[in-house]
């Protein structure tokens, strides 16, 4: 933090364009953290932040940025600012009934329409392809199937995977989550994860170690997003056109960017870049918490976007992030029709 | 009625002490003990449209409260750091921005490469625009004034404006041709950029070759370039490329190469060496027939030396680490740059002392009451440190 030089290009910053007002730019809540006097109205500010990521593509000097975010929201809760009221409520459900939506655990895998079998690799669907995008896990699941990976899934013995929270200050609930599922996969004997989330991936790749290690256990299990595995795999010829919008969980935190490009070439799919992407790709709007707690500030991020999308000339985004494709839905309306990757790659192999 | 109900009536506004220290900042580095001299404003007015400026200078007249206008504050030469406690009217709400012939028509707080990427979808593109125009206001660039992006074919910001549109205690008018130099780097010390119309280009694409080359040969080398930069070895080598003077040319005409194209590719994200550690960074123009005279000597002071090439001067960009005695050495740059008929690249806080006196005379005539921007013209505690320093040069 002490290394920002105030040169102010973080305010590329997707929330900040909506809200103009410093206390949302990167900057300022750098400028702020080193005063370090905080109450409600700043505490509200720091959490208007997708956690996208793009203030560190931009930052000459190089800051953890999102850490940064990430460890004064956990430091809010510490102080009892934290969580927000709707965050909060959220952990409460989540600590229910084990995912944010209050979907029964024991009908989190109802979206399966096959049986599967006993295996080393896991396919984890996560929190929102289980309950409210269930054409996600289908997809994601058959499509598996068909490239022939040997997977199972542990139904309601899955639980929401903690990004959530830990994005949102309240690391004691995702320590918890962590823990539930890590002890599940141990009594499955799970080597490999696969998943359709990049909220998930990340969580799973980033996070999970770190807190395996804080609670001293041995963390080796290899964690993979469905892209990764559909990469050299899929060959089709949709023919149509469309744009590919890059969640910021699976890019810039991971830097998984070519893979799912991979597969819309392979699947016979015209693409059409928005003209940010990649590592500039804009924010969908839904992330950190932002589309949970300050909805409209989410809504007008999405709406940015899909404009961007929609003047590359084509009305069809593929994204490959649950959270992009329901924000993108939700917002976008009959403007758009949003298709996640494993849908692609579903109608290529099964066409 | 007080001010804060007399503003919130049509404008939003900011009152949040702790808020309202960001607001205190922008890219200059001032040394902590002089931060005492920079003042917290009172409040923050973001006006939606520009009729709103009006009433603001109007309520500032009235109540005899000082503004400062602020864009996205990326300037490394305190323009809109509040040196009195003031009003500081942020333009961020206003950016609206149409395109006609050639040109676009721009309010103040539009962001440049919001325009760029607009105007491509037309088949146009800007003439020029700053390395930190992903995120800096058509107003911020124009109060500053400077070059950037494309001014090697197009000159500066000043060269590319068919006219302004400026507030000030009289109200707005259009503002063109000779009279644009009473606006233009003037930090709105002497009225507020409300609009800009700005010249555009046939867009087409430009590509990037980065060839090894000398200062010395440089400037024979421009070829016609839309766009071309000279990196010391340096500075080359903090930014992470091999360890050699390298010219970069762009244009339409020129074969890319690879380092080139990543140049290129890298030009709206400045100020990577700051990597390395804090640093201060400084800015002259220099006249093409002193240029090479002023680079031998320059490149003995600072620990790096870039320029960027203009239609008619140079300017040089020196990187010094940050610490008390490299502000010596930093002032050194610039006396070397004025005693080879050069200048200090900007004015604003900093070298406040070096604007001219028909600037001055301008502001009183406009400004009486000094209320537009105070200290920005006349000597302030930073620029009087400055002068100070520069007499044991």
């Amino acid at each position: 933090m002490n290394k920002c030089i105030n040169c102010g290009l973080c305010k590329v910053c997707p929330t900040f364009a909506v809200e103009k007002i410093e206390s949302t730019s990167p900057r300022g809540k750098v400028i702020l953290s080193k005063r370090g006097r905080i109450d409600k109205r700043i505490v509200r500010d720091f959490f208007k932040c997708t956690l996208c990521g793009l203030c560190e593509v931009v930052c000459p000097v190089n800051l953890k940025l999102v850490e940064l975010w990430e460890k004064k929201r956990e430091e809010f809760t510490e102080k009892k600012f934290a969580p927000l009221p709707i965050h909060k409520k959220l952990g409460e459900i989540t600590l229910k009934y084990f995912n944010p939506y209050s979907g029964q655990p024991e009908k989190r895998a109802n979206w399966l329409d096959f049986s599967v079998g006993n295996s080393k690799t896991l396919y984890f669907a996560g929190c929102t392809p289980s309950y409210k995008l269930q054409n996600i896990a289908r997809s994601s699941a058959r499509v598996l199937r068909e490239l022939g990976v040997e997977f199972t899934i542990l139904g309601s013995s899955e639980f929401c995977c903690g990004s959530p929270f830990l994005r949102t200050g309240q690391r004691n609930v995702g320590r918890l989550l962590f823990e539930k599922n890590f002890r599940a996969w141990q009594r499955a004997g799970i080597e490999e994860v696969i998943t359709s989330c990049p909220g998930c991936f990340k969580t799973i790749s980033h996070d999970y170690p770190k807190l395996a290690r804080e609670l001293g256990y041995e963390f080796e299990i290899e964690v993979k997003h469905i892209s990764m595995v559909l990469a050299d795999n899929i060959k089709g010829d949709l023919g149509i056109r469309a744009t590919y919008h890059d969640p910021c969980h699976l890019g810039r935190h991971m830097n998984v960017y070519e893979e799912p490009r991979k597969v819309i070439r392979r699947a016979g799919i015209d693409l059409v870049e928005m003209e940010r992407n990649r590592e500039y790709s804009l924010c969908c709007g839904a992330g950190g918490g932002l589309r949970s707690q300050f909805r409209e500030i989410s809504i007008s991020i999405c709406e940015e976007r899909i404009k961007e999308a929609l003047s590359t000339g084509t009305n069809v985004l593929i994204t490959s992030c649950p959270f992009c494709e329901y924000n993108f839905t939700r917002v976008g309306g009959k403007r758009i029709k949003v298709y996640d990757l494993s849908e692609i790659a579903e109608m290529t192999l099964f066409r | 009625m007080d001010v804060q109900t007399a503003f919130s009536k049509f404008t939003k506004i900011e009152v949040h002490p702790e808020i309202l220290e960001i607001y205190r900042y922008d890219f200059s580095l001032i040394p902590k003990p002089l931060l005492k001299f920079v003042k917290k404003p009172l409040i923050v007015v973001q006006p939606n449209k520009i009729d709103d400026l009006v009433r603001i200078l109007e309520i500032c007249e009235r109540f005899g409260l000082s503004i400062v206008p602020r864009g996205s504050a990326t300037s490394a030469y305190g323009g809109c750091v509040p040196l009195k406690e003031c009003v500081v009217i942020d333009f961020k709400r206003i950016s609206n921005f149409e395109f006609r012939e050639n040109v676009v028509v721009a309010e103040s707080g539009a962001i440049w490469m919001e325009i760029e990427r607009h105007a491509n979808k037309i088949g146009k593109a800007l003439r020029v625009y700053p390395t930190s125009a992903l995120v800096s206001t058509v107003g911020g660039w124009i109060a500053q004034s400077g070059y950037g992006i494309g001014s090697l074919r197009y000159g500066g910001i000043g060269d590319n404006l068919e006219w302004i549109e400026v507030v000030d205690f009289k109200g707005l008018r259009i503002v063109k041709g000779r009279d644009l130099r009473h606006y233009v780097g003037a930090f709105g010390t002497t009225g507020l950029i409300a609009r800009a119309c700005i010249r555009l280009r046939e867009n087409s694409e430009i590509r990037a070759k980065a060839i090894a080359c000398k200062f010395s040969d440089a400037i024979s080398r421009l070829e016609n370039a839309y766009h071309a930069t000279f990196k010391d070895s340096r500075l080359m080598q903090m930014e992470g490329y091999d360890a050699q003077d390298t010219l970069l040319l762009c244009s339409e005409n020129v074969e890319g190469n690879e380092l080139g194209e990543k140049m290129w590719a890298r030009r709206l994200t400045p100020l990577r060496i700051a990597s390395k550690g804090k640093r201060v960074f400084l800015e002259v123009a220099v006249p093409y027939e002193k240029a090479t005279d002023f680079y031998e000597n320059a490149r003995r002071v600072a620990e790096g030396v870039e320029a960027i090439f203009s239609k008619d001067c140079v300017v040089f960009l020196g990187s010094f680490s940050a610490n008390y005695k490299n502000i010596i050495k930093a002032l050194k740059f610039v006396r070397i740059a004025e005693k080879l008929e050069g200048k200090v690249y900007a004015t604003g806080m900093l070298f406040s002392h070096k604007s001219s006196k028909e600037l001055r005379d301008f502001k009183r005539k406009v400004d009486p009451k000094d209320l537009l921007n105070p200290k920005k013209l006349e000597p302030n505690v930073f620029s009087r440190i400055i002068g100070v320093l520069e007499r044991f040069l």
